[in-house]
């Protein structure tokens, strides 16, 4: 049993890598050599894991992967517990579906991070690409469980369809961030796209650097919502985010809707004072 | 033993198991904080009468709360495990809610015994209030006239200890009410305790029953009454005329030991002869803090401890209790007729 289990890059990838895997709860009963042997996809051929990545260490749920891995996908998808720490860039899918533990990304994440997640927290420290926190493809529900944060902009449709958790964009988002949001919350600290929270049944957007409110929503009143504030120091001590004082004091403009739906989201936009 | 001329008496301060809460109450300012608190925790000095015991812990730091406000620790007991959660309900729906720019949040979160006050107080909402989950922990937004009451929707709650105590026998009123400043300042804003009697210092102490009125289950404790020594079975040595007595509740023993070893050091002044305890002997509460050990090796004394010599109220044939427990009564003796007038709890 080792302290952590480290995959290190063998080389540069001119091809995608499925790599679905590479999960700490997976790796905490296996051998190093076991590890290696895992299945993962090179384009559409079969293959090792160890054909790409040197395994040292085995029987730890702690695990780290090493190099630039921005073309291997799916990283710590449906893992259930345990530390992965990504020490570059990784792939599309990375976190899907998990269910615990902790993922920690040090550069960007792909498309569909963090989609279907159900428990757990997701750290990105860069940037995310399109539906962050979202549904699989076919699927009617995103997220519904754990958190996630990251620190730089994000894609298109972050937070779509996200029943419950925490999502946290650091930047800006695209187009149709917390659209259609079954419930949850969703907090961006940068410039929204449009179409935000369009079509939301229930759900939370904060909104710190303005937004185009939907026609469908409905101006309620300008106040301090308690639980932003319990969230945001949350989120300063848990994540040592960055939030500044005027965001965790100040007030909001709360917006209802989206009335074309069941009309008990919100969208809360802070005030610059 | 003696402290700076005091004597400490050779006798034991008896309590019983209770059931504790931790609350966090913030706001937007220390003065509704305080609002809420002083509403919270009044009229909550004896389960007796107030059917719970409660107190401020102590002031929070803007570091310290879940929200970063200022805000107040709480402790609140009850005899029974199911009456908390009711009196919780019944207290926060009144008087934390209904406080302007509070919130309230569980101050035992690694408690695995929860009780869902939070769930119960946020049908005030009439189906208005929506729930946030943070952390693995539920909090519920009540929309009211001001804006929204933020409620953790579960507390925790884990066996207590109430009724530490110990009393201040001086040879004035004023070296009494001295002394007990002395030791609840000295107390203030110790970790796991409160002092749940006004100003933390109890004047009225009671022994159980009653001489002459059957429906007294507390009456005044005549034996440590410095006016009723020519006509009672007086406990009072030579000099002494006022008794004070502080009261402590407390999440387990050692934080009532570690409180009363730092309160009756600083009782110990000019004006006061002695410092003792009150119990029944021993036999009731399973909690003993002998004084002896406490002021001689800290957290020693501990519970189960075979008794010691009776002390100088049951000596001289008067049991008394001056308030711990259920205040003068059985711990399995429901609270019960008109008793805030006699007893302290």
């Amino acid at each position: 049993m080792s302290d952590a289990v480290v995959l290190t890059l063998r080389g540069p990838l001119d091809h995608d890598v499925d790599a679905a895997c590479v999960a700490p709860d997976r790796f905490a009963a296996l051998g190093a050599r076991e590890i290696a042997e895992l299945p993962v996809w090179a384009g559409r051929t079969r293959a090792r894991l160890g054909d790409f990545f040197a395994v040292e260490g085995e029987r730890a749920s702690r695990v780290r992967v090493r190099g630039d891995v921005a073309r291997v996908h799916a990283l710590g998808r449906a893992m259930r517990a345990g530390e992965l720490d990504v020490e570059g860039s990784a792939g599309d899918g990375t976190g899907a579906g998990m269910e615990g533990g902790t993922l920690v990304v040090h550069g960007d994440v792909g498309h569909d991070a963090g989609a279907a997640m159900a428990g757990g927290v997701l750290c990105v420290n860069g940037r995310a690409g399109d539906n962050l926190a979202g549904a699989r493809a076919g699927e009617s529900r995103g997220m519904t469980g754990g958190e996630i944060v990251v620190r730089g902009a994000a894609g298109r449709d972050a937070g779509a369809l996200v029943r419950r958790g925490l999502v946290v964009v650091g930047g800006a988002a695209g187009a149709g961030a917390g659209r259609a949001m079954i419930a949850g919350t969703l907090i961006v600290f940068g410039t929204l796209g449009a179409g935000a929270a369009a079509w939301s049944k229930r759900g939370t957007l904060v909104a710190m650097c303005g937004v185009s409110v939907p026609p469908t929503f409905r101006y309620a009143c300008t106040y301090r919502p308690p639980h932003l504030a319990l969230t945001l120091t949350y989120l300063r001590r848990h994540y040592a985010l960055a939030v500044e004082d005027d965001h965790v004091t100040g007030e909001y403009r709360r917006y209802s809707g989206d009335l074309a739906e069941l009309g008990r989201g919100e969208i809360l936009e802070w005030i610059e004072s | 033993m003696e402290i700076r001329g005091v004597a400490i008496e050779d006798t034991f301060a008896e309590a019983f198991t209770m059931r504790v809460a931790r609350l966090v109450i913030t706001a937007r300012s220390p003065r509704w904080v305080r609002e809420a608190a002083l509403k919270l925790t009044g009229f909550a000095t004896s389960v007796i009468g107030c059917k719970c015991e409660a107190g401020i812990e102590r002031e929070l730091g803007e570091d310290e709360t879940p929200d970063g406000r200022p805000g107040v620790s709480v402790l609140f007991f009850t005899m029974g495990s199911d009456d908390l959660p009711k009196r919780l309900v019944e207290r926060l729906g009144q008087t934390v809610l209904t406080c302007p720019t509070t919130a309230c949040f569980d101050g035992l979160p690694d408690s695995p015994d929860r009780m869902t006050v939070g769930r119960s107080l946020r049908v005030f909402g009439d189906g208005f209030q929506a729930s946030k989950v943070l952390g693995g922990r539920r909090y519920w937004r009540v929309p009211v006239m001001e804006g929204e009451f933020l409620v953790e929707e579960s507390f925790g709650r884990q066996k207590g200890v109430g009724g530490g105590n110990f009393l201040i026998l001086a040879e004035s009123a004023d070296a009494a009410l001295a002394a007990a400043e002395a030791a609840v300042d000295a107390m203030a804003g110790m970790d796991g305790v409160i002092l749940p009697f006004p100003g933390g210092v109890v004047r009225s102490g009671s022994k159980v029953g009653s001489k002459r009125y059957k429906g007294m289950i507390a009456t005044t404790n005549d034996a440590f009454a410095p006016t009723l020594r020519a006509v009672t079975a007086s406990a009072l040595p030579e000099g002494v005329n006022s008794v004070l007595e502080i009261v402590l509740d407390g999440v387990d023993f050692d934080a009532i030991s570690r409180a009363m070893r730092v309160g009756i050091d600083a009782a110990c002044v000019g004006g006061v002869r002695a410092i003792t305890a009150g119990n029944y002997g021993g036999k009731l509460g399973p909690h003993h803090f002998h004084l002896r050990r406490i002021m001689g090796d800290e957290g020693a004394g501990g519970a189960g401890s075979p008794p010691r010599p009776q002390s100088a109220t049951a000596a001289a044939g008067a049991p008394h209790r001056s308030d711990a427990g259920s205040g003068g009564a059985p711990p399995a003796t429901p609270p019960a007729g008109p008793t805030g007038a006699a007893g302290s709890r």
